[in-house]
């Protein structure tokens, strides 16, 4: 049931045009010409997620002097990041390690559906870049109160943890900081997520250290790229 | 298309459906009430995700906290859900001065002329909660990487706006566009990261002649 065969959420499909000035495209196009000039060992790629990270100061502190490039839209399902990432935007660069946080906007899939689409990113990755090692980050509760959506979130991550080694030994990790967020009552704080969806700078540093510190040790675990960078 | 026969769904006040299923636009707006009971807010800014991310760059914190400034922007935002929330709770605890208000372009199923109708029916409500308060309307800003039929719509909202609110003393519409095109007709990703969404830079230079221009009108309403 995890296979892309027959999984909606697993089929490449470019974001519509409905709203008429084309930001989607343009932001694509931007993308896939950065590769062109950027030499990243960090690429990050998703949703509004990722793409506010970029806003925020905790993007120059922990993620820029990783070389990191940010291809985040806001909005994006599994499907959109399945096409971006097979139109363009992994031509001309080759990161050490993808991070993936992508997922919650798949509002037709069901869990299972949408864990199989991420799945089927780490697949594109893996197979354009066979030496880069994928980090997945797991989709966040959402809502003030307890509703389906977190639940199926959790669903999701759930599914993630059992499927992800199908992509190779140690070759993608889940990285999923969704309890932090959780108060004992049940609510969600709008300190750490502004409209109880998005991040604040506060919440932004709740998933920054971890994340930060699997990257630092993924890259040192690199040894013929470092070595070839100290000749 | 007469207004007889066909109601403006943009001046009509709606909340916004829960399509997604985790209740936040209300969750929010509920939020907004009960946190304007126990704040004296001078000023009060309303609107879309345009306002909303405003609270979450340096540049608030900079130069609108210090003018006792509450935020209310909900991302997504249309006229019509702004007018409910406006008549539903969110300036019943509150009477600041100046009340800044920036929505109109998520508008997407409304002409320019029904956008600019949406907006002077939230400054009547605005005026019907808040008798002594100025409504400060921000003009809506290009979108789109490229030219696009949306820059054009929303260059004909401001016009519209403008012409509208000469004839109401307690509202005006103030251009904060600090040149976002540039004359090959591009915006950039520096001033607008997804060419609709301003970053930090883009805040900046937006924020500095809104300060401007608020600072004035607060010294006016102080000396009334
Ligand atoms: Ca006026």
């Amino acid at each position: 049931m995890n296979g892309a065969e027959g999984n909606p959420a697993a089929e490449a499909k470019p974001v519509e045009d409905v709203q008429g000035d084309m930001r989607w495209m343009s932001q694509h196009i931007r993308f896939v010409q950065e590769c062109k000039d950027a030499e990243p060992d960090v690429l990050f790629v998703g949703d509004s997620m990722v793409q506010l990270m970029r806003q925020y100061e905790i993007w120059t502190e922990f993620f820029s002097p990783l070389h990191a490039l940010n291809f985040g839209i806001a909005g994006d399902t599994t499907c959109n990041v399945l096409w971006r990432l097979q139109n363009g935007e992994l031509d001309n660069i080759r990161p050490k390690v993808v991070v993936l946080w992508v997922g919650t906007n798949n509002h037709e899939h069901t869990a299972e559906q949408v864990a199989g689409g991420i799945l089927a990113i780490g697949q594109v990755l893996i197979s354009r870049l066979p030496k880069a090692k994928l980090v997945v980050l797991g989709v966040l509760p959402r809502g003030e109160r307890p509703n389906p959506l977190r639940a199926k979130n959790a669903a999701i991550n759930g599914f993630l943890r059992l499927w992800l080694p199908q992509l190779g030994q140690s070759k993608a990790q889940l990285l999923d900081v969704s309890k932090e967020f959780v108060h004992s009552d049940g609510t969600i704080n709008p300190r750490d997520m502004f409209d109880f969806l998005h991040l604040t700078a506060s919440g932004y540093r709740i998933i920054a250290k971890p994340l930060s510190d699997l990257l630092l040790q993924i890259l040192e675990e690199t040894p013929e790229e470092r070595r070839a960078s100290l000749v | 298309m007469s207004e007889e026969q066909n109601e403006n769904t943009a001046a009509v006040p709606v909340p916004c459906q829960d399509t997604q299923g985790d209740g936040r636009w209300m969750s929010l707006h509920n939020r907004f009430v009960s946190d304007s009971k126990d704040k004296e807010p001078e000023v009060l800014f309303v609107g879309d995700s345009l306002v909303q991310l405003m609270h979450h760059f340096g540049i608030w914190r900079k130069l609108f906290s210090p003018l006792h400034s509450l935020n209310f922007g909900i991302g997504g935002d249309a006229t019509q859900h702004v007018l409910w929330r406006l008549s539903n709770g969110e300036l019943d605890n509150i009477c600041p001065k100046v009340v800044v208000l920036w929505v109109g372009t998520n508008n997407h199923c409304h002409t320019a002329e029904q956008i600019c109708e949406g907006i002077m029916a939230i400054i009547q409500v605005i005026k019907k909660k808040l008798p002594k308060a100025h409504t400060l309307v921000l003009g809506l800003l290009p979108r789109g990487k490229d030219p696009n039929p949306l820059r054009v719509k929303n260059d004909k909202v401001n016009k519209l706006v403008r012409l509208a609110v000469t004839s109401v003393p307690h509202a005006s519409l103030l251009d904060i566009d600090p040149g976002f095109v540039h004359s090959n007709g591009t915006i950039s990703h520096q001033d607008m990261y997804d060419y609709l969404h301003l970053t930090s830079q883009g805040y900046e230079a937006v924020c500095r002649i809104l300060h401007d221009h608020l600072r004035s009108l607060l010294d006016k309403s102080s000396e009334n």
